[in-house]
C-alpha cells in the first residue's frame, strides 16, 4: 500500500464516521461541528488528489463561512438539542429494508459483475493550480459560471423577499 | 470561441437579465412614500415593464434570434437547436401572460421582486430548454427552483402561502439532491458531463444494465418531481393551492414544460439506445399518473386544487409522447405542451379574475357566473373545454396526437387508459361549468354583481382565448414548428 | 520526500511556533508599556529591567490559577473551544516568507525561510482564518452563559462580515502580485509595494484585520460594559491565557500579512535598492526588515485602542455591510482595471489605479458624512 492509499482509507474513514456521528447525534451543535470535520476531511482528500485550490476553497467557503452561519443560526433560536423523534411507525423498517437493497445492489456491482467505470483521462499535473482553474471557469464553464452568479443574486432577493418587514404598515 | 452564434444561442436569457437588472434599479424609485397618494398604481409600472420587456423580449429573439442548424456554443454547454429555442419563446410567452395576471394581485403585485424572482426562473428555463451539460443542466433547474420556492411562499402573513413555500421546498431540495446524485454516477461511469458525449457511451454499451437502470430512476426522480408525476406528485395540490394563483399558473404551465423539455433532450439523445429499457417505465408512470390524478380531481370542491389535480393528468398524457419514443411522439409533446400552456394559464388567469373578486377558490363562488359576467364565462368555457379535450380548441388537436403518436408506438393500451380518462376530464371539468351556467347566486340578482376584470387580465385573457382558438383551427404552422423542434433530436 | 526534508519541515515549523509564541509574550508587555505612555503612565517596570521579566510572571501567575469549569458547561467542547481559537492563529504563519533563502554550513544544503511556498498560500490565509471563529463561537456556547453566548454570536456575525471586505483586499493583493503566492507577491512588490498603488486597499485591510481579530474599536465580542467579559466569561486560568494567546498571536501574523501584502514583506525599503543593505546581498536582513515593518504595524494597532472609543454594534455591521464592502468591490474593479490599461497601454498608466481608489475612497467618505449628517438633522 502505498502511503497516498492509507492516508485516503484512513481519512475516509474518518469522513464517514463525521458523516454518522452528524446524522445520528441529538444536538444540533454537535452535527454542525460533524459536517465541520466532514468538510475538513474532504478538502484533504482534495490535497490528496493534488487540487489544493479547490481544497481551501471548500475550507473557507463551507467550513469557514456557511457552517459557522448554520451554528449562528441554531444558538440564535436556541434549539440545540432535537426532541425525541417522533416518526412515522412503519418508516424505520422500511428505511431499513431500502437501505439493504441499496447495499445489496451496490455489493452485487462491487463483486459479481464487472463494472467498468468511464476512462477519465489523468489531468495534467498542474491542473489544479489557481490559474488552471481560472482558465477552466472562464473558458469552459463560462456559461455554467455566470449562470450561478444569477442564481446567487436571485437567492439573495428571495431571502430578502422572505425576511425584511415592509415599512409603512400592509406588509408584514 | 465567441461568435455571433455564441451570443445568440443566449439572447432570450442575456435581454431577460438586463431586463431584470433594469427592474430592480428603477423599481425602488417607483415606489411613493405615501400610499395613498396613488403610490400604487406606480407600483404596479413594474408588472407593465416586466410583461411588456417580455413581449419585446420575444419579438426580438424571433426576428434575430432564431437557430440555423443545430450547434453547440459556451464549450458544448448549450445546444442551439430549435427545440430549446421553441421551448424558450413558450416559456417567455407564459412569464409575460404571468406578470400580466400578477399585477393585480393583492399581495404580490405591488412589489417589484416578484417580477424579478419571476424573470429569473425564466431564465433558468430557457437555459434548461437548451442546457447540454448536466453542470448547466443543474444550475438551470435550481435558477427556475429556488425562486419559484420563494413565489410560491411570497404571502408572509397568508399561512397556506407559506405551507406552499416550504413544502415545495422540501420536496425540491430533497428530489434534486437525488437526482444530482444519479448525474454525479452518470458522470462517474462515463466520465463526461456533456449529454452528447453521454450518448455516445450509451451506443457503446459500456454500461451495465443494472447501473444505467439505478441512474435513470435517480433522474426520473428529480424530473418527474418537476413534472408532477404520480409518485412524485404530493406537493402539487397543496402548493397550487397556496401559492398566489397566477404563481401556480406559473408553476403548472411553464415549470411543468421545462421539465419536459430536460426529459426529452436526456431521455432521447442520452438514453435514446436503451429507450427499451425506460420506455417501459415511463409508460406505467404516464398511465398511473393521469388515472390517479384525474380521479383525484373528480371529489374537489376547490377549483386550484382541482387544476392542480388536473394538471397531473395532463403531465399523464404528455408523457405518451414521450413513451413513444418517436419523431412524430416528441412533435406531439411539443405540440402538447404548447396548448396545455395557452389553455391552463387561461384557467388560472381565470381563477384569479374571480377569486380577486370573490375572495374565494370554491366551486360555490362559481355559480351564476354566465350572469354576472357573460364574457368571463365564455372565456372560461374556452379554457375548460380545451383542457377536457374538445374540438375547436387547442386541447383537442394536443390530445389527438400524442394519443397517434402512443397507437404509432404500439402503445394500445396505454392509449385506452388515456381515452378513458378523457372522458373522467370531461366528467369534472363540465362540472365546474355547470356551476357556472346552471347554478344561481342565493337570493341575488347576478347582474347586479358583475366581475370587474381589469386592463391587464383583459389583455392576458384575451390574447389566451385567441390562441387556445387559435391552435385548435389554424394548426398547421404550429404543428410544423413543434415538428421542427422534434426533428433536432433524431 | 526524503528525510532531511521532513527534519528541515519539523525544525522550521518549531522555530517558528517559538517566534510566535516569545512574539506574543513580548507583544503584552510592549502593548502595555505603549499605551502606558499615551495615557502618560509608566506601565509595567518592576520585574526585571523595564519590566522585561513581566511576561515570564504573569506566566507563572495565569498557569498556577484556578481552573474553574461551570457545572452546565458542556465539558468536551469547552476544553476544546481555547485549542481551536490557539491553533488556526499559530499555524496561520507558515505561509508567510520571512526572507529567501542561504546555504546551510557544512551540509551545503539550501534552506529557505519560510515553512512552505504553496501555490494558494492567499487562499490558505483566508482558509484558516475562517477557521478561527469557531473556538469563539464554541467558547460562548459551550460556557452555558447568556453573556458568553452573546459574545460568540456578536463575533461569529462580525468576523463573518468583515472577512468579505477582507477577501477582497486579498484578491487586490493577488492581482497585484499576479499570483497567489505570498513569495510572488513580496517579489512582485521589489521596485513599488503595493500601498503605494493601491493605498485605500491596504487602509481597508488594516481596519478588517482589526475587526478580524477582535481589536479595538470592534471588540465587541467583550465589550465588558454589555457582556462582562464576552466569550471568555467563564475561562480562567490556562484556558483564557489560550484565548488571551490567540489574540496576539493573531494581531502579529495579521501585521505580518499586512506587511507582506502592502508593505513589500521581507524587502528591504525601496532606496536600499542594490546597496549592501539589500536582501539579495544579506540573507539574514530579511526576517530583520519583515519584524521592523510588523513592529511598527503593531504599534498602529495599540495607538488606535489608545485612541478610538468603541463603535456601538449596529454601526460597525452598517460599517462593514454598507461602507467597506461597497467600497472594496470598487477597489478590486479600479486594480483591475488599472492593471489591464497598463498592460494595454504601458506600465505609466498603473498609476490610474491609485488615483482611482483614492477618488472611490473620497466618495465613500462623502457619502457616510452626509447619511450621518442626515441622521443628526432628523434627531
Amino acid at each position: 500500500m502505498t502511503p497516498d492509499l492509507i492516508a485516503f482509507f484512513v481519512l475516509a474513514l474518518i469522513a464517514i464516521a463525521a458523516a454518522l456521528g452528524m446524522l445520528l447525534g441529538r444536538n444540533v451543535v454537535y452535527s454542525a461541528l460533524f459536517l465541520v470535520l466532514n468538510f475538513g476531511t474532504v478538502a484533504v482528500f482534495y490535497i490528496l488528489l493534488d487540487a489544493p485550490f479547490i481544497a481551501l476553497t471548500q475550507v473557507s467557503v463551507y467550513a469557514g463561512a456557511i457552517m459557522v452561519l448554520f451554528l449562528f443560526v441554531i444558538m440564535l433560536l436556541g434549539t440545540e438539542t432535537l426532541p425525541v423523534s417522533k416518526a412515522l411507525p412503519w418508516q424505520r423498517p422500511l428505511a431499513f429494508v431500502l437501505a439493504l437493497i441499496l447495499a445489496g445492489e451496490a455489493g452485487y456491482l462491487l463483486f459479481f459483475r464487472k463494472v467498468t467505470s468511464g476512462t477519465i483521462p489523468q489531468p495534467v499535473q498542474t491542473f489544479g493550480s489557481p490559474q488552471a482553474v481560472g482558465q477552466a471557469l472562464f473558458n469552459q464553464y463560462l456559461l455554467p459560471f455566470e449562470v450561478t452568479s444569477v442564481l446567487l443574486l436571485i437567492a439573495m432577493v428571495g431571502a430578502i423577499v422572505l425576511t425584511i418587514k415592509e415599512k409603512g404598515g400592509q406588509g408584514k | 470561441m465567441f461568435t455571433s452564434t455564441t451570443f445568440l444561442s443566449i439572447l432570450p436569457e442575456t435581454l431577460i437579465l438586463i431586463l431584470g437588472v433594469i427592474l430592480l434599479i428603477v423599481e425602488p424609485f417607483w415606489k411613493v412614500k405615501d400610499p395613498s397618494s396613488g403610490g400604487d398604481e406606480q407600483r404596479r409600472n413594474a408588472g407593465w415593464l416586466t410583461a411588456g420587456g417580455l413581449f419585446a423580449v420575444l419579438v426580438i429573439s424571433v426576428l434575430v434570434g432564431r437557430p440555423g442548424d443545430p450547434t453547440s456554443t459556451f464549450g458544448s454547454s448549450i445546444r442551439f437547436d430549435w427545440l430549446g429555442f421553441f421551448f424558450k419563446m413558450l416559456f417567455i410567452f407564459g412569464a409575460g401572460i404571468t406578470a400580466l395576471l400578477l399585477m393585480d394581485h393583492e399581495k404580490v403585485g405591488r412589489r417589484g421582486e416578484a417580477y424579478m424572482l419571476l424573470l429569473a426562473s425564466t431564465i433558468g428555463m430557457c437555459l434548461m430548454a437548451s442546457a447540454a451539460d448536466l453542470i448547466t443542466l443543474y444550475l438551470a433547474i435550481e435558477t427556475t427552483s429556488i425562486p419559484l420556492y420563494v413565489l410560491a411562499g411570497f404571502m408572509l402573513t397568508d399561512e397556506h402561502s407559506t405551507e406552499a413555500g416550504f413544502k415545495y421546498l422540501l420536496f425540491g431540495a430533497m428530489t434534486s439532491a437525488i437526482m444530482l446524485y444519479g448525474f454525479s454516477l452518470l458522470y462517474g461511469f462515463t466520465g463526461t458531463t456533456n449529454l452528447y458525449a453521454l450518448a455516445d457511451a450509451f451506443k457503446s454499451g459500456q454500461l451495465a444494465a443494472p447501473v444505467m437502470f439505478g441512474l435513470i430512476v435517480l433522474i426520473v426522480v428529480g424530473l418527474g418531481f418537476k413534472v408532477s408525476v404520480v409518485p412524485f406528485h404530493f406537493w402539487a395540490p397543496d402548493v397550487y393551492e397556496g401559492a398566489p394563483t397566477p404563481v401556480s399558473g406559473f408553476l403548472s404551465t411553464a415549470s411543468k414544460a421545462a421539465g419536459f423539455a430536460v426529459i426529452a433532450r436526456l431521455f432521447l439523445v442520452v438514453f435514446h439506445d436503451v429507450a427499451v429499457d425506460w420506455a417501459a417505465v415511463f409508460a406505467i408512470l404516464s398511465a398511473v399518473t393521469m388515472t390517479v390524478g384525474n380521479l383525484l380531481a373528480l371529489p374537489q370542491k376547490n377549483l386550484k386544487r382541482m387544476l392542480a389535480y388536473s394538471s397531473i393528468a395532463h403531465a399523464g398524457y404528455a408523457m405518451i409522447g414521450i413513451v413513444a419514443v418517436s419523431k412524430l411522439g416528441i412533435t406531439s409533446v411539443v405540440f402538447y405542451l404548447l396548448a396545455y400552456i395557452v389553455t391552463n394559464l387561461a384557467a388560472f388567469g381565470i381563477v384569479m379574475t374571480v377569486g380577486r373578486v370573490t375572495g374565494s377558490d370554491e366551486y360555490d363562488a362559481y355559480r351564476g357566473l354566465s350572469r354576472r359576467s357573460p364574457w368571463l364565462a365564455l372565456v372560461m368555457l374556452a379554457a375548460f373545454l380545451s383542457l377536457a379535450g374538445m374540438p375547436p380548441f387547442g386541447g383537442f388537436i394536443a390530445k389527438v396526437l400524442v394519443f397517434a403518436a402512443g397507437i404509432q408506438a404500439n402503445y394500445i393500451w396505454l392509449v385506452v387508459i388515456g381515452i378513458l380518462n378523457s372522458i373522467v376530464g370531461l366528467y369534472y371539468y363540465l362540472n365546474v361549468l355547470k356551476y357556472v351556467y346552471l347554478f344561481r347566486m342565493e337570493k341575488e340578482d347576478e347582474e347586479a354583481h358583475p366581475i370587474a376584470v381589469t386592463r391587464p387580465y383583459a389583455i392576458a385573457l384575451v390574447v389566451l382565448v385567441l390562441g387556445i382558438i387559435l391552435l385548435g383551427t389554424v394548426f398547421a404552422p404550429w404543428f410544423g414548428f413543434s415538428n421542427a423542434a422534434a426533428m433536432n433530436l433524431f | 520526500m526524503d528525510l532531511a526534508l521532513w527534519i528541515e519541515f519539523i525544525i522550521k515549523g518549531f522555530i517558528l511556533i517559538f517566534a510566535v509564541l516569545t512574539g506574543f509574550a513580548y507583544l503584552t508587555l510592549y502593548e502595555r508599556r505603549a499605551l502606558a505612555r499615551i495615557q502618560t503612565r509608566i506601565g509595567p517596570n518592576r520585574a526585571g529591567p523595564q519590566g522585561f521579566f513581566q511576561p515570564v510572571a504573569d506566566a507563572v501567575k495565569l498557569i498556577f490559577k484556578e481552573e474553574l469549569t461551570p457545572a452546565k458547561a458542556d465539558k468536551v467542547l469547552f476544553v476544546l473551544a481555547p485549542i481551536m481559537t490557539v491553533v488556526p492563529a499559530m499555524i496561520l504563519a507558515a505561509v508567510i516568507p520571512l526572507g529567501t533563502q542561504f546555504t546551510l554550513p557544512f551540509l551545503n544544503r539550501p534552506v529557505t525561510l519560510y515553512v512552505s511556498d504553496i501555490n494558494v498560500g492567499v487562499l490558505y490565509l483566508t482558509a484558516i482564518a475562517s477557521i478561527a471563529v469557531y473556538g469563539i463561537v464554541l467558547a460562548g456556547w459551550s460556557s452555558n452563559n447568556k453573556y458568553a453566548m452573546l459574545g460568540g454570536l456578536r463575533s461569529s456575525a462580525q468576523m463573518i462580515s468583515y472577512e468579505l471586505s477582507l477577501g477582497l483586499c486579498f484578491v487586490i493583493a493577488i492581482l497585484l502580485g499576479n499570483s497567489m503566492s505570498l513569495l510572488d507577491i513580496v517579489e512582485a512588490q521589489k521596485s513599488v509595494w503595493f500601498v503605494v498603488i493601491q493605498p485605500v486597499g491596504a487602509l481597508i485591510f488594516m481596519v478588517t484585520t482589526l475587526a478580524e481579530v477582535n481589536r479595538a474599536p470592534f471588540d465587541m465580542p467583550e465589550a465588558e460594559q454589555e457582556l462582562a467579559a464576552g466569550y471568555h466569561s467563564e475561562y480562567s486560568g490556562m484556558k483564557f491565557a489560550l484565548f488571551f494567546m490567540a489574540e496576539y498571536e493573531k494581531m502579529i501574523v495579521i501585521s505580518m500579512i499586512a506587511a507582506t501584502l502592502f508593505f513589500g514583506g521581507f524587502r528591504e525599503f525601496w532606496f536600499l535598492q542594490g546597496t549592501v543593505f539589500s536582501v539579495d546581498h544579506f540573507w539574514w536582513l530579511g526576517p530583520i526588515y519583515l519584524l521592523l515593518k510588523v513592529v511598527v504595524l503593531l504599534f498602529l494597532m495599540i495607538w488606535v485602542r489608545a485612541t478610538w472609543p468603541r463603535i456601538r454594534y449596529d454601526r460597525l455591521m452598517a460599517f462593514g455591510w454598507k461602507v467597506l464592502l461597497p467600497l472594496s468591490l470598487a477597489l478590486v474593479f479600479i486594480t483591475a482595471l488599472g492593471i489591464l490599461l497598463a498592460n494595454q497601454f504601458g506600465a505609466i498608466y498603473i498609476w490610474t489605479i491609485p488615483v482611482l481608489s483614492i477618488l472611490a475612497g473620497l466618495i465613500a467618505v462623502l457619502l457616510v458624512n452626509m447619511s450621518l449628517r442626515r441622521k443628526v438633522a432628523h434627531a
